[in-house]
């Protein structure tokens, strides 16, 4: 009686298999991130979180479902709470788009202007994932915040899916940032499917130098077309751009520093917390997060194809050809998806360095995704 | 504001096409506008040219007795063109004056700025 007093208080008996498969899950995200190095300082986060969110508390009121504590801090307030608020209410991705834009070098976009149109191409698992779940019966609202999963940009998906459809913005972040996390294991095999060896081995001459006032010129001048055409997600460029000004015009090493380094380590941490806190398997062992997932992979795998056709199509009105496997950096997720297509070719030949050609196409994917969940929001009356 | 397009299979491939080509659009346009930037460079060298311009006509003025060519052989004005042409990068620019170093003891001066700045801690 005593004993079984004493076990109520506990969550052990409310243990689930749903709640052990997700344990399980959040081990492998661990696992990846430590022994394959697959974006550590996500998977980290979002795996313990998934973890702690999966070990069931006592329940909230007498003889309701049981809570976890991190699920508890979440609904209670404290840390947690405003950690996910952060993520809710629209604070934490323009900070993530400030420090990523202090981390990054815009200089291959702005040496090859002509890749830019590779962050379109492989934008084309936005829409597939999009007919497709709404086909599956989603609303258009919920199907578009579904489909920018394809965008491969996290915080624009919060941001996307915060405007678009609130109530799905746990497995839609999850799902986004899972699948960044693994492009090292989704992308190679399309990108191998769609070329041909000689393909692959493809030698891109040297870019341009590109000076220092162009970088200087080139914040101001995107910051000034974002706002102008594409108002709702402007808060983000907007952001990134800022970001990216403080490291470019060098008089601002402090703040660049503070953006790129210590505030953006803070938001990752706070981020990845919000995110696998909401990975509690009654909410996220459901037909329709299961749906998320695979309409999720199913646009990461359309967008990484449709960039290295899009490169390929290149190719055939260009002189000096391109290397069709930088097309799929074009999906953003900068700089993972940009590393693969350097990984790739590398192992096709080790005298092949992409990492520069393949970063102009993954800078624009940035664009190309912030563009085309602009003309979402704009088409679905979302301001 | 109200959605453009129907909630249904037809608005998802409406907006779907739409989106796809606009995106392509824009970020093209985007691209035109980054081919554009080299000349940001050119404008900028102008203004550099006619800076220096400006401030060579000033010396000038203060200096009429001190031209370039003024009791300066050929060869030498030739060489120390070509090697301020190198230093300069190709970049505008303007001699307004070549005499001889006024300091005695620039060799010196010279052996000791590099003799310090091997030692300057890095």
């Amino acid at each position: 009686m005593f004993l079984q007093a004493l076990l109520d208080q506990t969550g052990a008996v409310n243990f689930s298999l749903g709640n052990l498969i997700m344990i399980i899950i959040g081990i492998i995200m661990i696992y990846l991130a430590i022994s394959k190095h697959y974006e550590p300082l996500l998977l980290i986060g979002i795996g313990f979180s998934c973890i702690v969110a999966n070990v069931p508390g006592p329940p909230d009121v007498p003889g309701g479902p049981a809570i976890s504590a991190l699920l508890y801090a979440v609904k209670d307030g404290g840390l947690f709470h405003y950690a996910y608020m952060g993520v809710e209410k629209l604070i934490i991705p323009p900070l993530i788009f400030l420090g990523v834009g202090a981390m990054t070098n815009f200089g291959p976009m702005i040496a090859n202007p002509k890749l830019v149109i590779l962050g379109a191409g492989a934008h084309l698992g936005i829409f597939v994932a999009l007919i497709l779940a709404k086909l599956m019966g989603f609303t258009l609202s919920e199907a578009g915040a579904i489909g920018l999963i394809g965008g491969a940009d996290g915080p624009m998906a919060i941001f996307v899916a915060v405007k678009l459809a609130p109530h799905l913005l746990g497995p839609i972040s999850v799902a986004a940032y899972s699948y960044m996390a693994l492009m090292p294991m989704i992308q190679p095999p399309v990108m191998k499917l769609l070329t041909t060896k000689a393909e692959r081995q493809i030698s891109m001459a040297e870019s341009r130098k590109v000076t220092k006032l162009e970088k200087i010129a080139f914040p101001i001048v995107i910051a000034i077309i974002v706002n102008l055409f594409f108002p709702p997600v402007a808060p983000l460029i907007t952001m990134l751009m800022l970001g990216n000004l403080l490291k470019e015009v060098g008089v601002t090493d402090r703040l660049s520093k503070t953006a790129a380094g210590g505030l953006m380590n803070v938001i990752i941490i706070i981020l990845t917390v919000a995110i696998g806190s909401t990975m509690a398997a009654d909410k996220f062992l459901t037909v329709q997060t299961l749906e998320i997932v695979v309409l999720g992979l199913i646009a990461f795998l359309f967008g990484t194809g449709s960039g290295v056709v899009t490169a390929k199509i290149m190719n055939l009105f260009l002189k000096t050809k391109i290397n069709p496997l930088i097309g799929s950096a074009g999906i953003a997720s900068v700089p993972i998806a940009a590393r693969v297509a350097h990984i790739v070719a590398y192992k096709e030949n080790p005298k092949n360095l992409l990492i520069y050609h393949a970063m102009g196409p993954n800078l624009a994917g940035v664009f190309g995704t912030a563009i085309s969940g602009g003309i979402l929001l704009a088409l679905l009356g979302v301001s | 504001m109200t959605a453009i397009v129907p909630d249904t299979l037809q608005g998802a491939l409406i907006v779907s096409v739409i989106d796809f080509f606009l995106s392509f659009l824009i970020i093209s346009g985007i691209g035109v506008v980054l081919s554009m930037f080299p000349l940001l460079n050119r404008v900028a060298l102008l203004f550099k040219a006619t800076a220096a311009g400006a401030q060579g006509g000033k010396h000038a003025a203060h200096d009429p007795s001190a031209p370039v060519a003024a009791n300066n052989p050929p060869d030498e004005i030739a060489a120390i063109a070509a090697a301020v042409f190198a230093v300069m990068d190709g970049a505008p620019h303007r001699i307004i004056n070549i005499q001889p170093s006024s300091s005695r003891s620039s060799w010196v001066a010279e052996g000791r700025i590099a003799q310090h700045g091997s030692h300057t801690t890095r």
